[in-house]
């Protein structure tokens, strides 16, 4: 799988890049500019210098010479370190004052003042050439005047105005970057609100996420996610009504084949049919059991399409009722059913609608896989402010390795030849989970039968 | 007895028709909530059984056209739904009794025959159990036939229990039955009573068992384990 790069990283790059690049054109443009710039100054003295000497030369005789005191020459000459150097020809060519080592321009210009590049002493040089007629308007020629300056002189100075002027734009490109780096991590932060927000949701909740808090850019997003939720949401619920639905239009039919059964079963006297309608009913009954479980299952869940009942339960009273209920169901099969409470027993906030039915499924249970002859105690107490029911029995026990499995829907265990449906316990924790209680399964102190404890924690409300 | 059935299930409807028949109730048997509403205005009966979901005019809707009527015809709704708010709406609406399909048919006849013994205005007041009989106006007990002596305390414990035979009555509801005798009556003394109670009856076979916690069911003899 292909590392997608954060959101910061692509920001980053597609801003410093960019950045980058224009600033190293940024650098050979200014470089040019400042050489342009310190190339005229430069320039201007050096011109200027070849006027001084220009102004200082006299003619005697067809004799020409520089007529500066011979310090002011040498300070010329030392001048800027001693980098100028310079030269004075006479009409023919002939010596007058300065460096005699100074090479011949390539090409003479006629222009008064003219510049040009030459290498002498072994360095790069910059050269002006002035041009002073001996006598204007004589046609006696002119005095050439060279004045010689080294180039590094300049380029050193353009380097200077260049890091001037590009340092500051290096600290704004790094100021840039840096401020979209917090940026982008200040302005993900409600991002990461809302992957947490989503990373605690309950698989079952359902409801928008909250749009508000999120830029307006990701705003869509959570947009699409919310009607996404909405039409999940939307055909859960239909799921379950269809459920629900099927179920109920299963009933009346069923109850037709039940009543025919029966009254079949009232008038055959062979005993062969007998046995036959027997099993028809045994079949209709197990119909039956599933069809409610089903509807129980349909409504424990939530968005069921009904709304729940929350109120102030009095377990040990609902327990108590729910039980007497089961009292000849119980005393059918032989089956010796009691009840056990506190008075203080705590309260619970819940649906005791649901709260019953969960009962109701434990009981069924219980008296189901409980032998004629054994014992089942529903008690409803109070441990530490929270609310316990348990129901025991002394029936075969669940073995350890299937403890889980019991609360999956449609598992049975196996070899127990008892004609449930595998729902009854996944309503129990359903409507457990629902009342955020917690469900256990163990056996009694001496290994024997089973334990089911619903334990309601003290602050614990209806989901 | 005249008993309508109310039910748009022709399976459903010729299995209670045939099963109420045998126990010798005259029956009829319309299909849609229009016949039914026709007929209830027009001809008496003494007990409906009416399914809820009906075609032309809903369950309800005839219950309350029937209660407006002024009919006070016992109504035992039958139906599909058991949704509490359901359940407390029909009785609200004036039910007399719900049962929720699918159900067993020996059940939909106890609560039949119940229905109909409310509804006859001073009909019998002879609880039955097995071989127990009380008359509950000349407060007399009787075992196959003879007279057995009870105290007035034990007479009223006999007929809570008798009252809801093949139920659970709890300690509560027999101290409320005694009330009037003594002004306050303790648990002890309700097991004191059960006890001398169940000395007389239980040599007739009807026993009275105590269930765990929850109280006292009273049970005809022969009442085996499935």
């Amino acid at each position: 799988m292909r590392r997608t790069s954060t959101l910061r990283r692509q920001l980053i790059a597609w801003l410093s890049v960019p950045l980058v690049v224009l600033w190293s054109i940024n650098i050979l443009v200014n470089y040019d500019i400042a050489k342009q710039f310190v190339n005229l100054a430069y320039d201007r003295a050096l011109l200027e210098v070849a006027l001084d000497i220009g102004r200082n030369i006299k003619h005697v005789n067809n004799q020409s010479y520089v007529d500066l005191p011979e310090v002011a020459l040498q300070m010329l000459q030392s001048r800027q370190s001693g980098r100028l150097r310079y030269l004075v020809t006479g009409p023919g060519g002939e010596y007058i004052s300065g460096e005699p080592s100074f090479p011949a321009p390539e090409e003479t210009s006629e222009d008064r003042v003219s510049y040009y590049d030459d290498v002498f002493l072994g360095r790069d040089m910059r050269v002006v050439a002035l041009r002073v007629p001996v006598q204007p308007g004589s046609g006696r020629g002119a005095v050439l005047i060279r004045v010689a300056e080294r180039v590094t002189l300049r380029s050193d100075s353009a380097t200077a105005l260049l890091v001037r002027m590009v340092l500051p734009q290096a600290l704004l490109i790094f100021l840039a970057i840096f401020a979209v780096w917090y940026g982008v991590a200040r302005g993900l932060a409600p991002l990461t609100t809302l992957r947490r927000e989503i990373e605690q949701r309950s698989h079952r909740d359902l409801a928008p996420l909250t749009e508000s808090t999120v830029p307006r850019e990701v705003q869509p997003l959570i947009q699409a996610m919310n009607d996404l939720l909405a039409r999940l949401s939307a055909s859960i619920a239909a799921q379950r009504r269809f459920i629900g639905d099927a179920a109920h239009q299963l009933r009346t039919p069923i109850a037709g084949l039940k009543t025919q059964t029966e009254l079949a079963l009232r008038q055959t006297r062979t005993e062969e049919d007998r046995a036959t309608l027997k099993q028809m009913y045994t079949s209709t009954e197990q119909i039956t059991r599933l069809i409610n479980q089903l509807l129980s299952l349909a409504r424990a869940e939530p968005d069921a399409g009904r709304a729940s009942a929350t109120e102030r339960v009095d377990l040990g009273k609902l327990a108590r009722e729910t039980t007497t209920d089961w009292v000849p169901r119980a005393l059918a099969r032989n089956i010796d059913l009691g009840f056990e409470d506190q008075p203080s027993t705590a309260g619970v906030d819940g649906d005791p609608f649901l709260l019953r039915e969960m009962l109701n499924n434990l009981l069924d249970n219980a008296i189901r896989y409980t032998q004629p002859g054994g014992h089942i105690t529903v008690r409803a107490n109070s441990a530490d402010g929270d609310a316990v029911l348990t129901v025991e029995d002394d029936g075969p026990g669940v073995p350890e390795a299937e403890r889980e499995r019991v609360f999956e829907r449609f598992y049975r265990v196996l070899g127990t030849g008892t004609e449930g449906c595998g729902l009854g316990l996944a309503i129990v924790r359903e409507i457990a989970e629902r009342h955020q209680a917690i469900v256990s399964l163990f056996p009694k102190g001496d290994g024997t039968g089973t334990i089911v404890r619903i334990t309601f924690p003290r602050a614990a409300t209806i989901r | 007895m005249r008993i309508l059935i109310v039910e748009d299930d022709p399976v459903l409807a010729d299995g209670l028709t045939r099963s109420l028949r045998q126990t010798d109730f005259a029956v009829d048997c319309v299909s849609d909530g229009a016949q039914a509403d026709h007929v209830l205005a027009s001809q008496n009966y003494d007990l409906v059984i009416l399914d809820l979901g009906l075609p032309k005019i809903e369950g309800f809707e005839i219950l309350r056209r029937l209660r407006r009527r002024g009919s006070r015809v016992p109504v035992l709704i039958l139906t599909a739904r058991d949704v509490l708010e359901d359940r407390v709406k029909g009785l609200d609406l004036g039910a007399d009794d719900y049962l929720t399909k699918p159900f067993d048919l020996p059940e939909l006849e106890a609560r039949v025959r119940a229905l109909i013994r409310r509804g006859q205005s001073g009909g019998s007041s002879v609880l039955s159990c097995g071989p127990l009989t009380l008359d509950t106006s000349g407060r007399r007990a009787m075992l196959h036939g003879e007279p057995i002596e009870l105290s007035a305390r034990e007479l009223g414990v006999l007929e809570a229990l008798m009252m809801r035979s093949g139920r659970v009555v709890n300690k509560e509801q027999l101290a409320e039955q005694l009330y009037g005798w003594d002004e306050e009556v303790g648990a002890n003394a309700i097991e004191v009573y059960v006890h001398r109670l169940r000395k007389k009856v239980e040599p007739g076979g009807v026993s009275i068992r105590t269930i765990r916690g929850l109280g006292y069911l009273l049970e005809k003899p022969g009442h085996a384990p499935d």
